[in-house]
Parts: structure tokens; sequence; C-alpha cells
């Protein structure tokens, strides 16, 4: 880690330890919205009033960048209308009442285990690997996360963005990171699930750096918890553990972890991980891969945290489409929310309604109790450059901010606003209180408009 | 209204517990060493100057809110900050009239003229000093002879170290023995004097990352080459045998301990709205500010070239503000 940034971020708290992930009931009633990744909607397989069993496809797309769509619980499809997700977009979504039963679909009943050992894994084509992955509809467990078998596929031609310098470049895949620490603690399914190391996990990853091609594989550990599990099977696999500080935030974000782990700064503003030859997925996705190979079955459940003023904050294992407020009523529900937030409480998302899913983007939430809800001001920027020294990507906040507060866009994105990556340092160290990542945020998506427009 | 709404808001939904009161009252803080130590060598008129001070500015801040019909903020403490620091940097013998006169210069001309916190140039109390270090030089100069609290005798006239060295320089050996200079047993403004008090306050505050620490290592940095420099172009040191590095260094020293040049580096020169905000922009100016202290006092006319040296480089700080750190991961275009 580079010297200079041992000084930028912030400190949070230590986030407390994690129990491992408990099982919720099976709700009585499911939505499944037909898009719950970035790409393109999944068309509805399935009629208003059919019965469908667990497994059974409800939604799939000829787009590639589509992720399937399956029943969570057997019931009965109530109805298919737009639901508001919790990034707060309209989504068609399949309804289904649950008839108690949990039942599996007749041709995922009864399966032979696909496979039963890594090396079984490492043995089999990668296109075979994938294509497993792309039935069973995976997506990358984090905000705007893509299918997994997109993330995992070679793009069809350079980005263009890489192409700046004159040379198009299209680096293969040469490293994968396991990410065991988490975006934004206390939100930590990652943290939760660091003793389910096993069997599963080996075969996850293993298909991970198979279909990539990756060939060293870095395990991103959180420092000062225990992850004996993980290291021994790390010693066991050849892959690199490095341990990780968990409460120098945002320095585990994907971007970030990619500058500390290998020395690679991911291009900015649109680059992403693999344009340097990595690619990054957190564990709770290893574990996923691996209990679609091991089982044959897709997987129906997320791991989902609960954190922050709940009576018993936990992590469950909830299947896809239960409304959030169900699995806070699991959690000792709230005396009182003032903000429910989806994501963590450096960058989630406050929700207006306690209803939306739990999606496959989804993580977690965090409840803020009305007393501790943070309030921003209007006060003016002091220039005191707080933000300045804290920003990961050095950039100048206090400046972009005013800019982007009086609408003098393109000035902004002149002086590199589109490579914020909205982690909201510069938010929380400021004396004014200034809501810098709501101007921020604002600016961008003012010019990136304007930008579609010409 | 429902109980049962919830709150939405942007991203992030935790905020650091620093405000604007907590900030100004730490730099408050901060200043308090340095502020007993004048009350202990300059007694009531080390008193009575500061709290003159922040009486006119908070007084001021009143009135023009009253006549502008605009709500005063004194709850941030911007303003009895300002005067406190106003306070602190008058001669303990200034006229009463002088002293309410700069907090209420510092507060109108320098803050709110400019339309209030955040908006102005230069740094208020320096341009309320600026201005009457120019229309009252008598009133401005009235130091005293340092008397510690509970020492009989009465109050004297004296000129401070800088003032000596510049018609004498053979005051750097011998008048005032250097762990005075530092501990600030000398004539000197109410909190300038002890650089000790006003390092461990600077320290304190950069330790709270309150100020950025590149200032005022720039600016001693800055005055420490440049008063070694300048000493070379001083005919009457080579007459008085200050010969050999050693010597030079005793130069130095007492550039540093004097004239108010800690006041700045760490208090003045760091205030956030007229300072640059990147990281060796901040260098830049820091050392600007210790070059140019030393510049006004080895050529100048006058002897607080830290006070001019720091509205100086304010004028800069735009320019400073273009220097910036280089964006991570940006693609560069052309290369």
């Amino acid at each position: 880690m580079k010297f200079s940034s041992w000084f930028k971020g912030i400190r949070l708290p230590r986030p407390p330890m994690a129990a491992p992930p408990v099982e919720m009931p099976a709700p009585e009633k499911v939505f499944l919205p037909l898009r719950q990744h970035r790409g393109a909607v999944a068309e509805p397989r399935v009629e208003p009033g059919q019965a469908v069993k667990m497994g059974q496809v409800v939604g799939a797309s000829e787009e590639f960048e589509s992720a399937t769509v399956h029943a969570t619980v057997s019931g009965k499809v109530e109805a298919i209308k737009q639901v508001s997700d919790p990034a707060g977009q309209l989504v068609p979504t399949v309804v289904i009442a649950s008839d108690g039963a949990d039942a599996w679909a007749a041709e995922l009943a009864e399966l032979e285990a696909p496979f039963n050992s890594a090396a079984a894994v490492t043995q089999t084509r990668p296109s075979r690997l994938l294509k497993r992955l792309r039935e069973s509809g995976l997506v990358r467990a984090a905000v705007q996360g893509r299918p997994l078998h997109v993330e995992l596929s070679p793009p069809m031609a350079p980005q263009s963005y890489l192409y700046m310098t004159g040379i198009p470049v299209m680096r293969p895949l040469d490293t994968l990171i396991i990410k065991a620490v988490d975006n934004d603690p206390p939100v930590s399914p990652n943290l939760a699930c660091l003793s389910l190391a096993g069997m599963q996990l080996e075969m996850g990853v293993a298909a991970l750096a198979r279909i990539s091609g990756a060939r060293r594989v870095i395990l991103a550990l959180p420092a000062g918890a225990d992850s004996s599990g993980l290291l021994a099977l790390a010693r066991a696999n050849q892959w690199e553990a490095v341990a990780v500080s968990q409460t120098h935030y945002p320095y585990t974000l994907d971007n970030l972890l990619v500058l500390r782990l290998t020395g690679r700064e991911v291009p900015s503003p649109y680059g992403e991980p693999r344009d340097v030859g990595v690619v990054v997925e957190p564990l709770i996705t290893a574990l996923d891969v691996g209990q679609v190979l091991a089982s044959g079955r897709p997987v129906l459940e997320r791991l989902f945290s609960v954190s922050g003023q709940v009576n018993k904050p936990q992590t469950f294992r909830v299947r896809l489409g239960t409304p959030i407020g169900q699995v806070l009523q699991a959690a000792g529900g709230p005396s009182k929310a003032g903000k429910i937030i989806v994501g963590g409480p450096m960058m989630g998302l406050a929700q207006y309604d306690p209803h939306a899913p739990v999606t496959r983007e989804t993580e977690g939430v965090f409840v803020q109790a009305p007393a501790s809800v943070q309030h921003f001001t209007d006060q003016p920027c002091i220039h005191c450059g707080r933000c300045v020294s804290v920003c990961p990507v050095n950039l100048v906040p206090s400046d972009l901010g005013k800019l982007c507060e009086f609408q003098h866009f393109e000035a902004a994105a002149e002086k590199d606003l589109l490579s914020c990556i909205e982690c909201g340092c510069c938010a929380y160290v400021c004396p004014s209180r200034r809501p810098m990542v709501h101007y921020l945020r604002h600016g961008k998506s003012e010019v990136l408009a304007r930008r579609m427009e010409s | 209204m429902n109980e049962n709404l919830l709150v939405v808001s942007t991203s992030p939904h935790l905020l650091g517990r620093i405000t604007l009161r907590s900030m100004h009252l730490e730099i408050m803080l901060a200043l308090t060493p340095a502020f007993l130590v004048g009350l202990y060598y300059f007694g009531f008129p080390a008193l009575s100057t500061v709290v003159l001070a922040v009486a006119g500015a908070l007084g001021s801040d009143y009135l023009v809110s009253y006549l502008t019909k605009k709500p005063a903020h004194p709850e941030d403490l911007h303003t009895a900050l300002i005067g406190f620091l106003m306070g602190l940097i008058l001669a303990p013998g200034a006229p009463w009239w002088l002293c309410l006169l700069g907090g209420a210069l510092a507060v109108v001309l320098g803050k709110l003229l400019f339309g209030g916190l955040g908006s102005y140039p230069l740094n208020p109390v320096l341009v309320a000093w600026a201005a009457m270090a120019l229309s009252w030089p008598a009133g401005m100069n009235r130091f005293l002879e340092p008397l510690a609290l509970g020492t009989a005798g009465d109050w004297t006239q004296a000129q401070i170290p800088l003032m000596q060295l510049k018609s004498d320089i053979s005051t750097l050996s011998g008048v005032y023995e250097m762990k005075n200079l530092w501990l600030g047993v000398v004539p000197a403004a109410v909190g300038a004097g002890s650089s000790v008090a006003l390092m461990a306050g600077g320290l304190y505050l950069i330790i709270r990352r309150l100020i950025p620490w590149q200032i005022p290592l720039g600016a001693l940095l800055g005055a420490a080459g440049m008063a070694l420099l300048a000493s070379y172009t001083d005919p009457r040191i080579g007459e008085l045998g200050l010969e050999g590095l050693a010597a030079r260094l005793d130069v130095i020293w007492f550039h540093l301990a004097t004239g108010g040049l800690m006041i700045a580096a760490f208090f003045l020169a760091p205030e956030p709205v007229t300072s640059p905000v990147t990281p060796w922009g901040t260098f830049l100016f820091g050392l600007g500010v210790g070059i140019m202290t030393i510049i006004v006092r080895t050529w100048g006319s006058w002897v607080d070239g830290a006070f001019y040296g720091v509205l100086l480089m304010n004028l800069a700080t735009p320019l400073l503000d273009r220097i910036r750190p280089r964006v991570l991961g940006k693609v560069v275009t052309g290369a």
C-alpha cells in the first residue's frame, strides 16, 4: 500500500463480529423483479395464475446482458406488475404466492451432483462452466452488479476509452481477487461467511479462475477477523492471502482493492478491473458459484445482512424476492426506523418504503433510528481542504461541489468530475456538512445526459 | 404527519463529528496556551486587549446583521475566533479603541464585506491589522516589557526584538537569551510571543487534521532558508564577527522565534478560506509565506514580515489551487 494513501480515506469504527448466516423461513409472497442487475430486463415466461415450482424459470431473455430469474418458492403466480426495486426503479416483477410446500421443479427435484470436487471443475471446459452459470442466473453480489456470465466472458472488442493512447488494449484476465472484505461495513455478508470455507468455496473459486483464465488467485481477508478456515484453504490451493483493513474506508472498494493488491491502476473514469487484467468477486458470489456447481440447482437465496439499530443484527439466508421489511422483522425489527438504507451507511440507498424486495444485487440493509439520522446543511464551503486530503482518487471535491452547486457542469467535468467514485469521504469530513455526494452525483448525471444528447 | 415515514436522503448516511462550531472551538483551544503565556507576562493589558477585540468583532457582527437585516451566525464561533486572533496579534499596550476597532474592522472589512464565511479572499484578521498598522502605527507599536504575573512594577514601553535587530545588529548577541525568545519573555504581541506554546497548539491542529501540515512546514522551511541566504547579504554580521554556520544558525533561530512568524505559520496562514487546498499548493503557499516574511523583514521598512507575507500569499491562493494532484487511474491523452 502506498504511503500517501495511508492518510487518505477515513477510519470507520470496527464492524461488530458477524455471526454465521441464519436461514430465514420462506415468505408467503415473493416479488421477483425481472432485472436484478445492470443490463436488460428479462421477459416473463409465466402467466398470472400459473402454478410454479421452486427453481422454475419465470423470466429469461435472449439478450446477453441479462440473467435468468427463477421462482424461489412453489405456488401460484399472482400477478406480473411494476414494482419499485431497492434502487427505486420500477421494474416488471413476478409476484408469486407461496403454497408452503417448497417443492422443487421436476427436473431439479432429483439430481446427481454435477461436480463433486474442485479438481473435477478444473478439468471441465470453461464454456461448459459458463453455460451452467448462465442457466443459474447468477449475478455478482454488488450494487449495479452484472450477470456473472457477462462479468467473466471476454469482451467482444477493446473498450473505446482505452484507445486514448492510440493502442487498442485488451488485456487477458490473469488475476482473480476473492474479496472477503465488505464494501461498506457494518453491512458485512462477506464477514459473516468467513466460517463457510469448504468444498463449495473451493469449487466456486476454481470455477471462477477456470472461466476467467486467471492464474493468480488472491484472497483479500479482513484484518483482525478469524479467517483460519480460508487461510487453510488458501494454503492447500496455493492462493495468496492478504489481510486488508476493514476500518480503512473506502480501500475495500473494487478499484482501490485492485490497486492495493496488484499495484495496477484501473483506468478512470470508465474503466473496470478487467481492463487491467483483474476480476474481483465477492466471497458470497464465489460461494453461490460453488453451490450451483455442487447441487446443479440455481441459487434461490441471497446472503443478506441486517445491521444498525435493529434488535438483533444478523446475516440471513433470505429467499430472493422477500420484502426487506420482513427481513427486518426477522432481525427483531427496529423499534422505530428513521432510515432504512440498502447497501451500507456510506454508499447505500435510503428507501422510502420497506417493501422493496431482496434482489441479487443487494448485500444488506443498514437501519438508523430517527435520532441518529444525520442532516446536511446549506452552509458555504469554507475551502478548508479536508475533502482534498481524504479523497482516495485525488480529486478536489470542494471545487467540484461548488461548480456543481452553481451548475457549471462542464467546468466540473474538465476537472475530472466523472472520476468520482461517490465513496462519501468528502461529505463525512466536511465541517460545513455540505451534501457533497449529492452535488457531485447531480453533476455527473447532468454531464452524462448532455453527452448523450450531443 | 405520518409517524412511520422514512427519511430519504443521499449517501453518506454517516457524517463525521466535525462541524464549523467544533472546528473553530478547537482552533481557539489550540490558541489558548499562547494566550495564557501572554496573560502571564502582560497581565491585565493583555486580557483587556483580547476581550475588547472579541467584543468589537461580535458587536459589529450584530450591528451589520441588524442594518442589513441578514442573520448573523455567532453560533459557528467564526466571528469570535476572528476577534480572538485579532486580540492576540495586537500589542498589549494598544489603546482600548484600537482593540475594539480591530475586531470590528476584521469582521466588517475583512469578512462581511466580501460575503461572509467562505467568500473572503484575504485573511480578515490581517486585513484589519494591516489597515491599522498603516493608519495608527504609534498605537500598534505600543509594546510592553514583559512582567511575570505577581511581580511588582509598572508597565514600561519597549521595542520588539526585530525592531531592535533592524537598528542594532548586536541584539543578536546578548540582549535576549535564545530561550527567552522562544518562551516569549520578550516584548511582543499578546499571543504571538511564545513560539513554544504556539507550536504546541499548531501541532495539536495538525494531528487533528484541522490544518494541513504542509503550510507550517513550508513557512518554517522557507523562513529558515531565506534567513540563511539573507544573512549573507547583511554586511553588519561580518563586522560583528558572526562568521561560521553556528552563528548563522543563531540568525535563523532568531528569525523563527520572533515577530509573529509562529502564529502566522500555524494559525493565520492555514486559515481555511484563504489558503489553498491541494497538497503541493499548500506547501508552496507556506514556502511563499516564509520567504516573504524574511524579505520584508530584511529589505522592507516594516518588520512584521510574517503578516504581510500571509496577506501577499493569500492573493496567490487561486493560482496555487490550480496545482492539482494526478487523478487516480486517469488515462493520459496524447502523451
